[in-house]
């Protein structure tokens, strides 16, 4: 890294870490994140997972339920459907609302009310769902107008249910992850030797080259191992589960992972004052 | 399952607990350990490879206790003209620098992509209109 971070000189425009977006589509995004450590693109990935806030639905009142699923079946299902989590930001956590059981501060109620009048069997989908609040509403892929298919219903089966729906994290349940999966690859030519492929006779017969390859120049046959090197270009690909637009999945963690810090940075702070060591006062704003 | 830990000790503080607690080595000098409640490989690798980039940091390493605890130790020693604390509250300020400025470029390069993939009628084309 080319960050003279000690020197106390904050970063010039040209140095530091390099983002090239490479395609943007309404569920995924590709970039390539350069200049870094790998414990700082780690760090993205990890947040992105499991620590950017949306909505999902966590409790669930049975009015009635009359189909061959179970309860708690039926209860899983609706927790796993994609909710738009726009407005998560402005939701309480449950711990952080006073309120018993739950509210508006920290809740967004959903319903469901069906029932097969007809001979052939009925569908359920997550767009039957009546939400209390406009701005949250299950995602829909354009692709699929139905939206998620919850329960199959026969004639004079009905289900009515209730169904609460908080804000939460990935690290609580994978249900609150905003990502469906977080491509992450370094190295496409192996040259740090931070894997080994299994081979029968040749790896590099056997093995195909990532699609990532052309990216970085191959290593010459009798080219000696560079053993100071470092990971530096990381290439990401993030996909949407739809709850959130994956552009924002990824600003939102790097919010997150600066909250963290900065939250870590005034309890030292505490720390030092109490000390009476030396106060580093902070070079960013949030 | 009535045994289980509840879920939220993994992220929630509970009250009277600090975030950090420093302990101060009794054997090394300029050594100390600190001690992060609710925090995992996350920040606990972040800081350690941040330190080790330090050339004031003689050591530095990063624990998680055990599976069940969710907290996280970090090891730190510095040279004798400085103290683990103020390194570490200097690498932590340079690490949200560091994402600060990931951020900035990340939203400049979505700025420009937005511009660059314009569609003929001129819209440029965002990733919230399926959310619209």
């Amino acid at each position: 890294m080319n960050i003279d971070h000690h020197s106390g000189l904050s970063f010039t425009e040209a140095g530091g870490p390099q983002i090239a977006i490479k395609e943007v589509t309404p569920t995924t995004v590709t970039f390539v994140l350069s200049n870094t450590d790998l414990s700082v693109a780690n760090a993205l990935r990890r947040v992105m997972i499991a620590e950017v806030p949306t909505i999902a639905i966590d409790l669930v009142d049975f009015e009635l339920n009359t189909t061959v699923l179970a309860d708690e079946f039926i209860a899983h299902r609706l927790g796993l459907i994609p909710i738009i989590s726009h407005q998560a930001v402005h939701l309480n956590y449950r711990h952080e609302c006073t309120c018993s059981p739950y509210c508006e501060e920290c809740s967004v109620l959903f319903s469901l009310d069906v029932s097969c009048q007809s001979e052939n069997a009925m569908s359920v989908y997550s767009t039957h769902l009546v939400s209390s609040s406009p701005a949250v509403q299950p995602y829909v892929d354009p692709a699929n107008e139905k939206g998620v298919l919850i329960a199959k219903l026969r004639k004079g089966q009905q289900l009515h249910v209730k169904a609460i729906a908080r804000k939460g994290t990935g690290k609580e349940h994978a249900k609150w992850a905003p990502c469906t999966g977080v491509a992450f690859e370094y190295d496409p030519h192996n040259k740090l030797r931070h894997t080994t492929y299994w081979h029968e006779e040749d790896a590099r017969k056997e093995w195909p080259l990532s699609a990532k390859a052309v990216e970085e120049p191959a290593p010459r046959d009798d080219e000696p191992f560079d053993y100071k090197a470092k990971p530096e270009r990381f290439y990401f690909t993030v996909e949407s589960t739809g709850a959130l637009p994956p552009t924002t999945i990824v600003t939102q963690a790097l919010d997150v992972l600066m909250r963290k810090l900065a939250e870590v940075h005034r309890v030292l702070g505490g720390i030092a004052e109490a000390q009476g060591e030396p106060v580093v006062q902070p070079t960013y704003n949030l | 399952m009535s045994n289980a830990p509840a879920i939220h000790e993994i992220y929630l503080l509970p009250d009277g607990v600090d975030k950090v607690v420093e302990t101060k080595s009794t054997k090394i000098p300029n050594a100390s350990t600190f001690h992060l409640e609710k925090e995992d490989h996350t920040l606990g690798n972040l800081l350690r490879a941040e330190l080790l980039r330090n050339p004031k940091v003689l050591f530095a390493g990063y624990k998680m206790p055990h599976p069940l605890d969710h907290s996280v130790d970090l090891k730190l020693q510095t040279t004798a003209d400085t103290s683990p604390l103020t390194v570490l509250q200097e690498d932590v300020n340079s690490l949200m620098r560091e994402l600060g400025l990931i951020k900035k470029r990340f939203e400049n390069e979505m700025t420009l992509h937005n511009m660059q993939s314009s569609d003929p009628n001129g819209m440029p084309y965002t990733v919230d209109r399926a959310y619209s």
